[in-house]
């Protein structure tokens, strides 16, 4: 491949020398630069060989499959397709080298004739490029003339490119519609999606039984998420965000305000694991102490409350910024109207900046919720497991990203209901914070229009 | 009217109710300030406690040998160097990946996107991707790249394509604004003297416009730096004990590797995750100064 890229480059510069010494000596203008002709040359000798190296890594893949069954060492592997597939991976990465030593001594007789088989594929693979690199780099060599337009072609090719960048954003939304539809589609042809969305006890077992409830009620996870991240964490971060922004924008000092802006932001700036790792080991026995202080007998280590007041410190610049800007946005005449009635600052704020201002407050709150629901350190690491409905928010409730986590990272074979239900999980989170998202963008929008 | 308004006495601003009611007023006034006051520095005390239990617990752990091991069994023997080279291979990956599709879908949304329908899906779908929770983006590294293609589990390759999926977005965006803010008169000054849209876009819109995009890019990987859901989706958690060889070899990352430490029931775990936090942190604050450094030096106002 570096190969390749270094063709490309001797074709760029002899290209580009061709088209140069050409306008010289038909001492006419010619249609492009010589650089374009360079360009034209090189992705002429660049894209074909790469082109069918990609097709080739694929379909020498299966020949060299093909090839060491025929070789009398695998004739004595056992039929069972599973069994054949390990040995045959094992011998092939002891061949290429990824790994040092085999587990299974039928994958040792294997790997003479791989490595003869990758040898003698990758060769063919090689030099059927090189081929093509220069029969590309000579087909394009030959149109190099001073009224050749290569700036045309080269920039066509480029449009492409940009085009197909953009297409991977879409490639990546349909990715993940498509895969969570359909590993979730596989979950509710076991389980029926009413036992999942409206069921109350959530113990997921592996094994199914047919005719009876299997623990996949989803509905304490859901309670749970929006007991963490909707209320416990709106609580602590709505005051504190909006207040904070009320301070820095309209009384702290312009100093103040520069250095203290950037410290808030900060805060959005710590990795979760690091907020999840606080929560567990200074804010959660802190927590218990106090539930100890109330008067509560084995107040669990893992509570509700640690996990949202963390989330709530975490999501604290987050609606801070969105109350900074739906504030700025309210019409400077309000507020000299106010102020010339007579209002002192805090009764504009209070009674004029904030009502005027609540559609875009109210649309940041649905940003930071939606947020604050699909986070998932915090929760894995200082919430629980333990699926309770309850609200008391000294108590262990486990969320939708917990179990997520909780479902995926075990041992199991990857086919059965509990991992698929996690799929069935993400999809429901997918669902609902985009529906937030949409909504909380379009109250900003409307609120914006309003006042413009 | 006018009777009325000349008959009725004009306020006595110095009789006792009145001075009550303006002081009243301004207590208020105070009162309100120092509600605010109070939530500023509650905020930012949260942050300071933060650093401050991290810093207390860790730096008695930070050492040269804990730089340079990699995970062991022993609490005492452990070090971040295998995390920290998974970290940076992941990076190198999601870098590689990221930078150029994001850039190259700014400019073609910015510069010559038609007003279509596949330019109005493009640009929802960049919008939605930017507000996914992290942890969808490890179900679809799980289920496209480990299942599907059949990547190796646990590869830095896999890790850092699947967080440049998540970074992407964010670099697109503020890909956008940056050559949102190059001025026109740029572009038709180019196009006036017969450049191309192409050479108008990659000789002198793109140069003007890198600083912003930079920034954007070096948010975006500190975010991805920092990320642990999507990578635990992906089957990044295994004890490692050695530095991962390539961009296929199994490895840990310093997020993951502080939430395996993070379960572990010897004591003696807490310094060292405390002190993998500070290195991690460490490299956060550098990352977004440099970005900071970058927005003011470069800024440009037309």
């Amino acid at each position: 491949m570096l190969l390749i890229f270094g063709l490309g480059l001797i074709a760029w510069m002899a290209g580009r020398g061709r088209a140069r010494t050409l306008a010289l000596a038909a001492s006419v203008r010619p249609h492009s630069l010589p650089t374009q002709h360079g360009w034209y040359v090189a992705l002429w000798t660049i894209a074909p060989a790469l082109l069918f190296l990609a097709v080739w890594s694929q379909v020498s893949n299966g020949l060299i499959d093909a090839s060491v069954m025929a070789d009398p060492a695998a004739q004595s592997l056992s039929t069972d397709l599973m069994n054949r597939d390990s040995i045959l991976g094992e011998a092939r990465s002891l061949a290429d080298g990824s790994l040092e030593a085999a587990f299974n001594p039928a994958a040792e007789a294997l790997v003479k004739p791989y490595a003869t088989a990758i040898r003698f594929y990758g060769s063919i693979g090689a030099v059927a490029a090189m081929l093509l690199a220069f029969a590309g780099a000579a087909y394009s060599w030959t149109r190099i003339r001073p009224k050749f337009r290569a700036r045309t072609r080269v920039e066509r090719v480029v449009m492409g490119a940009l085009l197909g960048a953009s297409m991977i954003a879409i490639l990546t939304t349909f990715g993940i519609v498509a895969s969570l539809l359909y590993e979730s589609g596989r979950f509710f042809s076991m389980i029926s999606p009413g036992e999942f969305l409206f069921g109350l006890k959530w113990s997921p077992q592996a094994e199914l039984v047919a005719g009876q409830e299997n623990g996949f009620g989803a509905i304490p996870l859901f309670w749970g998420t929006i007991f963490i991240g909707a209320i416990i964490a709106m609580i602590v971060a709505i005051p504190l965000g909006l207040m904070s922004a009320i301070y820095l924008t309209q009384y702290a000092a312009a100093t103040t305000r520069k250095w203290m802006k950037p410290t808030l932001e900060m805060l959005a700036g710590v990795p979760t694991v690091v907020y999840g790792y606080f929560a567990a080991l200074t804010v959660a026995p802190m927590v218990r102490d106090f539930a100890v202080i109330l008067g509560m007998e084995n107040p669990s280590s893992e509570s509700a409350l640690a996990a949202g007041l963390v989330m709530g410190i975490m999501i604290i610049p987050f609606v801070s910024s969105m109350a900074d800007d739906s504030i700025a946005a309210v019409p400077q005449a309000m507020r000299d109207g106010s102020l010339a009635m007579g209002a002192t600052k805090s009764e504009t704020i209070r009674r004029v900046l904030i009502p005027a201002a609540l559609p875009g407050i109210v649309g940041g709150v649905l940003l930071a919720v939606s947020r604050a629901i699909g986070e998932t350190m915090i929760v894995v690491m200082a919430a629980g497991l333990a699926a309770n409905m309850t609200a008391n928010p000294f108590a262990s409730v486990t969320t939708v990203t917990t179990q997520i986590v909780q479902l995926l990272t075990g041992d199991q074979e990857f086919d059965s209901a509990k991992t698929l239900a996690a799929f069935a999980l993400g999809l429901v989170l997918f669902i609902v914070t985009l529906l937030l998202n949409i909504v909380a963008l379009r109250v900003v929008k409307k609120y914006r229009e309003a006042y413009e | 009217m006018n009777s009325e308004l000349a008959a009725r006495a004009p306020t006595n601003w110095v009789s006792t109710e009145m001075t009550s009611r303006i002081a009243k007023r301004y207590a208020a006034e105070r009162r309100f300030r120092l509600i605010g006051l109070f939530a500023v520095s509650l905020s930012a005390a949260f942050l300071a406690f933060l650093l401050y239990s991290m810093l207390a617990k860790g730096f008695a752990g930070l050492s040269l040998s804990f730089l340079t091991n990699s995970d062991a069994t022993e609490a005492s023997e452990v070090g971040i160097w295998g995390a920290f080279k998974g970290s940076l291979l992941t990076m190198i990956v999601t870098l590689g990946l990221a930078f150029p599709i994001g850039v190259l879908s700014a400019v073609y949304l910015e510069e010559y996107a038609p007003r279509n329908r596949w330019t109005d899906m493009i640009e929802v779908s960049i919008n939605n991707l930017a507000a996914v929770p992290s942890i969808i983006f490890g179900l679809l590294g799980l289920a496209v790249f480990l299942n599907f293609m059949n990547l190796p589990r646990s590869a830095p390759l896999v890790g850092g394509m699947t967080l440049a999926l998540m970074t992407m977005p964010v670099i697109v965006i503020s890909g956008r604004n940056a050559i949102k803010s190059v001025p026109p008169s740029i572009r038709d000054a180019a196009l006036g003297v017969g450049a191309s849209r192409v050479q108008v876009v990659f000789h002198h819109v793109l140069p003007l416009a890198l600083p912003g995009i930079l920034t954007g890019t070096i948010i975006g990987m500190a975010r991805a730096l920092g990320e642990t859901a999507p990578l635990l989706m992906i089957g990044m958690r295994a004890f490692i004990a050695t530095p991962p060889t390539g961009i296929t070899a199994p490895s840990s990352v310093l997020p993951v590797q502080i939430f395996l430490w993070s379960d572990e029931v010897d004591r003696a775990f807490i310094e060292k995750t405390s002190a993998a936090i500070i290195v991690l942190l460490v490299f956060l604050l550098a990352m977004n100064g440099l970005a900071i450094y970058l927005r003011n030096r470069f800024e440009q106002h037309w």
